[in-house]
């Protein structure tokens, strides 16, 4: 089964998997066709290009049957928690509990995009006044309303204070039609003063000791909400434990993220990586499974780098990306126009940050919170990615805005100006909206322009 | 031999022949934009080496570029406005430091390095707002042809102020105007400087001059005017502008063709 990495349409992975098949080939539980997600809508899936491996097949499948894994659960008799905004912790300590599982409703934001807006979840959103002014996870509200895409959790929490601010009205207004929320308050990240206690936090940022302490206190108001969802207690040493859990995926996640953007060449498309970093947030509903599908994805990346074998020609751009995008079908286009990932910073590096295993759990995960790049200036997020840009020796930049997301139109130009002046690179800004198809070939013009200006560069 | 650079812009296709040396333009054309693009770009290449009386044979490459540039087959390659547009200028005005090119459905502002390589740039193409579109849908309000915008707007001595950032808006805005008894002459000045501050907020800081003016838009009187005023510096219309994006891709075709 082994092949030489090549980007493959669906139905080719249809008939790939037919022939597997025959072959018994064993396949997870959750395996499958990807042409049965198009049967249900994902209409999005017949326009993007797959990495032909067995992981890479693996990790859409896992991706693409979240929902029926929360039903599962359900009927299985584990209580559901809804994590939103905070991306990263509050999964941390509901996996901690193995009669919980948390999703992320907020990953709604993705499914204009993958049914190619035919879910009419933004229709929804409209409806209950919250518009195209709003980030696109205002899908989630529509997701909520027709409990077509998840189940209704039976606890939701959401970060809220430093948050975006669109995320905290669509979550408000979530709130106002019946779903109750247990709000947790995360303050704006500041430096210490002098003559406060300091904390060095994960990603290199600092802040007062006072503030961890406010943190820990709204995660322990969490914790007490989480056992009592679970009907037990949640003690450190079980933290401790779902923390190492965590970490683990963490480190495949720094492994693989190495590999694919530093090796020559390039052993797995940007499409793969995205979904694969994505992992990290909230597990996709099934930690164990998470690592377990990360771990034949880095087995794979291993392999090919260890025989040389990869995408893009040797003189790929090598591009930093900044921020998600809400049309999966980009991070194909760039590679069509030359570039390849170098780097990324999809707004949850804290969530992919080892979390420090030396002090108590719950401080240690009030560190991580306070860690999240949304929660401090962007100033300081601009710092991190210059580090990173550096790091993976990244040769242009994309900074690609989210429709709608305040942080992204605040914070884009901030990150743009700082980069140009500090690394001296072309710093791309664009947007992307769910369906890109009607401005791709403006797209294209701007990526190919990117590509083509460090190529030029290089021949200075 | 002969390198040739087809532009296919979103309201005209350009072509350019340069040769050997590269210095100066041997012959070129211009036709109106169409859905046939292929066909319109092959007949206009045909007709310009006819008319110049040189053989297809010739033509030792041909890229293409402008919006439409894939959808030229006799091209031997494709590169982007962007690259074209700064090629193009620097070759006829060698000092320039920032391209502002306003075209039919976008603008673009490229700053250029000491070498006349693209440092970075910007492009807006998802609002009229700043582009030449905004200029043919005044004309058109008003009756006008696009080149008699220039010398209305000469007259005026107080432009209205426009403040829709939508098109669709503005023109509704300008009904608004104009039916308030607003001389026509101080909306389209208006307009100008409404597509001027577009370009502005596109390019924020760091506009080193010297500033060269292309595209079509740049034919337009008064525009050039519009953008000094708004960027609070010198701006020069550079020669032939409707030209710079074809004449980029002709020398970049000639470049090609030497690095081959």
């Amino acid at each position: 089964m082994s092949e030489a990495p090549r980007q493959i349409t669906l139905r080719e992975w249809d008939r790939r998997y037919e022939r597997w098949q025959a072959a018994g080939v064993p396949q997870p539980a959750y395996g499958g066709p990807l042409g049965r997600h198009v049967a249900d809508g994902d209409t999005r899936l017949l326009k993007l290009r797959f990495d032909n491996s067995p992981a890479a097949l693996r990790l859409w499948n896992f991706l693409l049957t979240e929902e029926d894994r929360l039903r599962a659960a359900r009927a299985g008799g584990k209580r559901l928690v809804g994590t939103m905004k905070d991306l990263g912790t509050v999964p941390v300590m509901a996996y901690s509990l193995d009669n919980l599982v948390a999703f992320y409703p907020d990953g709604a934001w993705w499914i204009p995009c993958v049914m190619e807006v035919n879910s009419g979840l933004l229709q929804i959103a409209d409806s209950l006044g919250i518009d195209e002014s709003f980030c696109p996870v205002r899908a989630m509200l529509g997701a909520f309303v027709t409990e077509a895409h998840f189940p209704i959790p039976d606890l939701l929490t959401c970060s809220v204070g430093a948050t975006c601010d669109d995320f905290s009205a669509i979550a408000q207004r979530l709130n106002g039609l019946g779903h109750p929320i247990l709000w947790w308050e995360i303050p704006h990240r500041r430096a210490p003063e002098e003559g406060e206690e300091a904390v060095l936090l994960p990603g290199g940022f600092s802040a007062p000791k006072s503030q961890i302490e406010f943190v820990k206190s709204e995660l322990q108001r969490v914790r007490f909400a989480l056992e009592d969802l679970a009907g037990r207690s949640l003690d450190d040493e079980m933290l401790a434990r779902g923390i190492a859990q965590a970490n683990e995926v963490r480190r495949l996640l720094a492994q693989l993220q190495h590999l694919a953007f530093t090796a020559a060449p390039c052993p797995m498309p940007a499409l793969e990586m995205l979904i694969a970093e994505m992992l990290a947030i909230h597990f996709c509903s099934d930690r164990a499974e998470t690592i377990a599908v990360l771990r034949e994805l880095l087995e794979e990346v291993n392999r090919r780098v260890a025989a040389g074998t990869g995408y893009f020609p040797a003189d790929a751009v090598r591009i930093f990306w900044v921020n998600p995008v809400a049309d999966l079908r980009v991070m194909n286009l760039l590679e069509d126009c030359g570039g390849r990932i170098c780097g990324t910073e999809y707004l949850f590096t804290h969530a992919l940050d080892p979390i420090p295993v030396d002090v108590p759990p719950l401080e240690t995960l009030a560190q991580m919170a306070l860690a999240d790049p949304m929660v401090g200036s962007a100033i300081d997020r601009a710092t991190r990615i210059i580090a990173e840009i550096c790091r993976f020796g990244a040769e242009a930049v994309i900074v690609s805005r989210i429709p709608g997301a305040s942080h992204c139109a605040l914070e884009g130009e901030i990150i743009a100006e700082m980069v140009r002046e500090e690394c001296g690179l072309p710093v791309l800004e664009i947007e992307v909206p769910p369906l890109t198809d009607a401005m791709a070939p403006a797209l294209r013009t701007r990526l190919e322009a990117l590509v083509e200006t460090v190529r030029d560069r290089r021949s200075r | 031999m002969m390198y040739a650079g087809i532009d296919a812009g979103s309201r005209a296709i350009k072509v350019v022949l340069i040769g050997d040396d590269g210095l100066e333009i041997i012959a070129k054309g211009q036709v109106d934009q169409g859905v046939e693009q292929d066909a319109l770009a092959g007949g206009l290449f045909e007709a310009v080496l006819a008319r110049a009386g040189i053989p297809r044979s010739d033509v030792r490459r041909i890229v293409a570029t402008g919006y439409g540039r894939n959808a030229v087959r006799l091209a031997d390659t494709t590169i982007t406005e962007i690259t074209c547009h700064a090629v193009g200028v620097r070759h006829l005005m060698p000092a320039a430091m920032t391209v502002i090119d306003i075209g039919g459905q976008d603008s673009k502002l490229v700053r250029l390095d000491e070498k006349g390589k693209v440092r970075d740039f910007a492009m807006n193409d998802r609002c009229a707002a700043g582009t030449g579109r905004f200029l043919e849908v005044v004309a058109a309000r008003l009756g006008l042809a696009l080149g008699d915008l220039g010398p209305m707007a000469a007259q005026s001595q107080n432009p209205a102020a426009i403040s829709s950032m939508c098109v669709v808006f503005a023109e509704t805005e300008i009904i608004g105007l104009l039916a308030g008894g607003r001389a026509r002459e101080d909306v389209v000045a208006g307009v100008q400087t409404a597509i001027a501050a577009r370009i502005v907020a596109m390019a924020g800081r760091n506009v080193e001059p010297p500033i060269v003016f292309t595209g079509g838009v740049a034919r337009i009187s008064g525009m050039e005017t519009a953008l000094q005023m708004a960027l609070g510096r010198p701006v020069v219309v550079s020669p032939e502008p409707q030209m710079t994006g074809a004449l980029g891709a002709a020398l970049l075709a000639r470049r090609h063709a030497e690095n081959m």
